[in-house]
């Protein structure tokens, strides 16, 4: 008996060592298959697909999952082309289903490269969705990180006030109560005395403060003091009234100029097209915003509040025109209609950039007014600029013009563009 | 009776004093501070951008009449399919002459508008991809999801590919104009040399 339960003790260790091996040695397999598979992804994949979501293709995770045919795949993946020309079923329906927008031919990858990115994607998608069922369903307590709302400042300032009425009131009753302990005790002719000091130093101090009024010199220069802090309050806040330097209204969407025009060096005129060629600098269109958006940070809030203006659905990749409103941005920078301001003239011909005017735009996570605006400014820097005439045609003629007068010739209207044809008719 | 007015004086003083500055020292950036008569400041004038009731849809930017094209404007009669596509890329040439001065233009033209993504020299290692952004394909190394190599895209192609998109990548139709593209092509077919 003791010998065979020995023999069958061994026996199930060394099955379980070879078990365990042989686990140990695929999971080991299968990892470097991962591993290949993973940087073969990231070069090869990535442009147009993501693992969970879906970009300019389909969400692999899902897809190669659903999908266990791994002959067909291989396929696909190889030469997608090949195999909607010979009218595959499945082909054709995954080709219609992102209109007809071909994937690339991946003809230099090996079946066993194309059978490590399967199994890479795989796993992957796996973990995530472990991942998702390990997390508690909690996730909505996502705490937003804005900054104390004036709800919560009023409250808690009610709250002090509250609990400071409380100790006054606690204090009188308290002082009550010592008080008719003391005149039981009859110790109260102590207090008496105490009440009598009180009113002796408040009758010096009033004192004191009717012969400060009567010192004419003080009075003089107390209404001194205040006459020149009045003025020079009343001063500076004529000369700043309706200037907005400063201003940092708060904007629907919370886009950061310091992220894209600072960490990514997106340029200004990216985004703000017209302003080289136009009056108005323009709000960028939501379409600007989707140029990029359309692929990352799609899970962001901030970013489905594009997606809600449009009527977009990330999930279809389609737009929904009568589901779209515009987003209301905050004017900041507003000149009032008494002046003509052109943007391309300043920064086309005058080759200003944008920072004189508006601030370092790339270093401000919300953009506030940083010029005055005033008139003021305008001419100071009209008074200082020079103009750079240079290959500018404008200037040539009036330069030419010019020397005609220094030679004493004859400048006719025509000179000046006097017979163009919108001098006239405009 | 003196001294009664000169208590009023000095309170009155000390009032404003602490009155002013508690009204400087509280400057709100969210309001535009005090205005006076700011009339000037609502413009009677629409802008492009602002509501407006006259319209049926509130805008003050209207979409031109449908089938209307501004003077001047050359036509791009093809489809944005793959046939539309492969038939720009035989049909249409680039309409200006390849001077110093458009290869220029369409540099600046490019770095502002294709460099975020496409990298200054057309690697697909634009600074907006390397924060995380999904790399196009090298101009000169790389595949075209469409066929062929990116090196071999005729004017018609990338011209196509700029005015609608194709992808991850938008239409750009609304940010460079029909001329500021060809120059930009002009630039690309530079760039799938190096």
């Amino acid at each position: 008996m003791r010998n065979i339960s020995l023999i069958l003790k061994q026996f199930s260790r060394s099955v379980l060592l070879v078990a365990g091996l042989a686990v140990c040695g695929f999971s080991a397999h299968a990892q470097a298959d991962a591993a290949k598979g993973e940087a073969l992804f990231k070069a090869k994949c990535t442009a147009c697909h993501k693992i969970d979501v879906r970009m300019t293709g389909p969400a692999l995770g899902p897809q190669l999952t659903q999908e266990t045919d791994d002959a067909y795949l291989t396929k696909w993946i190889q030469n997608n082309q090949a195999l909607i020309a010979a009218k595959n079923p499945k082909a054709l329906k995954i080709y219609n289903e992102f209109n007809q927008a071909g994937m690339t031919v991946f003809s230099e990858l090996s079946d066993a490269d194309v059978g490590n990115i399967i199994t890479y994607v795989r796993t992957e998608w796996k973990k995530m969705q472990d991942e998702k069922a390990k997390a508690p369903a909690g996730g909505s307590a996502t705490t937003e990180d804005q900054g104390p709302s004036s709800v919560i400042i009023w409250g808690l300032l009610g709250v002090i006030v509250i609990a400071f009425i409380v100790i006054l009131v606690l204090n009188k009753v308290i002082a009550t109560l010592e008080r008719l302990l003391l005149n039981k005790g009859g110790v109260a002719l102590i207090e008496e005395s105490e009440d009598d000091e009180a009113a002796k130093a408040k009758a010096n101090r009033a004192e004191v403060f009717k012969k400060l009024i009567k010192n004419k010199k003080l009075v003089f220069f107390v209404v001194l003091c205040g006459t020149i802090a009045l003025g020079s309050w009343q001063w500076v806040t004529m000369w700043n009234t309706n200037v907005h330097q400063g201003y940092q209204p708060v904007q629907p969407i919370k886009y950061s100029h310091e992220l894209h025009a600072g960490a990514m060096k997106i340029e200004c005129q990216y985004c703000h097209v017209a302003a080289f060629k136009g009056k108005n600098a323009s709000i960028p269109s939501l379409n600007i915003c989707m140029n990029c958006h359309k692929s990352v940070k799609t899970e962001s809030p901030e970013i489905h509040k594009i997606y809600d203006a449009l009527g977009y659905d990330p999930n279809t990749a389609k737009y929904d025109s009568t589901k779209a409103k515009p987003i209301q941005w905050v004017r900041i920078h507003n000149l009032p209609d008494l002046a003509y301001f052109n943007h391309s003239q300043h920064v086309k011909v005058g080759g200003i950039k944008c920072q004189t005017c508006h601030g370092q735009v790339q270093e401000m996570k919300e953009v506030y007014q940083y010029s005055p605006l005033t008139m003021k400014w305008c001419i100071q820097c009209h008074r200082r600029t020079e103009v750079n005439g240079k290959g500018n045609a404008y200037y040539d003629s009036i330069l030419a013009a010019h020397d005609k007068i220094k030679k004493g010739e004859k400048v006719t209207a025509a000179v000046l563009g006097g017979i163009e044809c919108a001098k006239c008719h405009y | 009776m003196l001294a009664m007015n000169k208590i009023k004086v000095l309170g009155t003083t000390a009032f404003v004093i602490a009155a002013s500055i508690i009204i400087t020292s509280c400057k709100d950036k969210r309001s535009t501070g005090w205005e006076y008569a700011p009339n000037m400041y609502e413009h009677t004038a629409y802008e492009y951008d602002q509501p407006n009731n006259n319209f049926k849809d509130g805008k003050t930017a209207q979409v031109p009449p449908a089938g209307t094209i501004p003077v001047g404007f050359k036509r791009f009669d093809y489809p944005n399919t793959k046939d539309g596509y492969e038939l720009a890329g035989t049909e249409v040439k680039n309409p200006l002459a390849a001077t110093q001065g458009n290869l220029e233009d369409g540099k600046k033209l490019f770095t502002t508008f294709c460099s975020p993504c496409h990298g200054i020299n057309g690697q697909g290692d634009g600074l907006v991809v390397q924060h995380g952004y999904p790399p196009p394909p090298s101009y000169s190394k790389g595949q075209s999801s469409r066929g062929g190599a990116m090196k071999d895209l005729t004017d018609g192609k990338i011209y196509h590919t700029i005015t609608y998109g194709v992808n991850a990548m938008g239409s750009y139709a609304s940010q460079v104009a029909p001329e500021e593209r060809w120059k930009i092509v002009m630039y690309v077919h530079h760039l799938q040399t190096l």
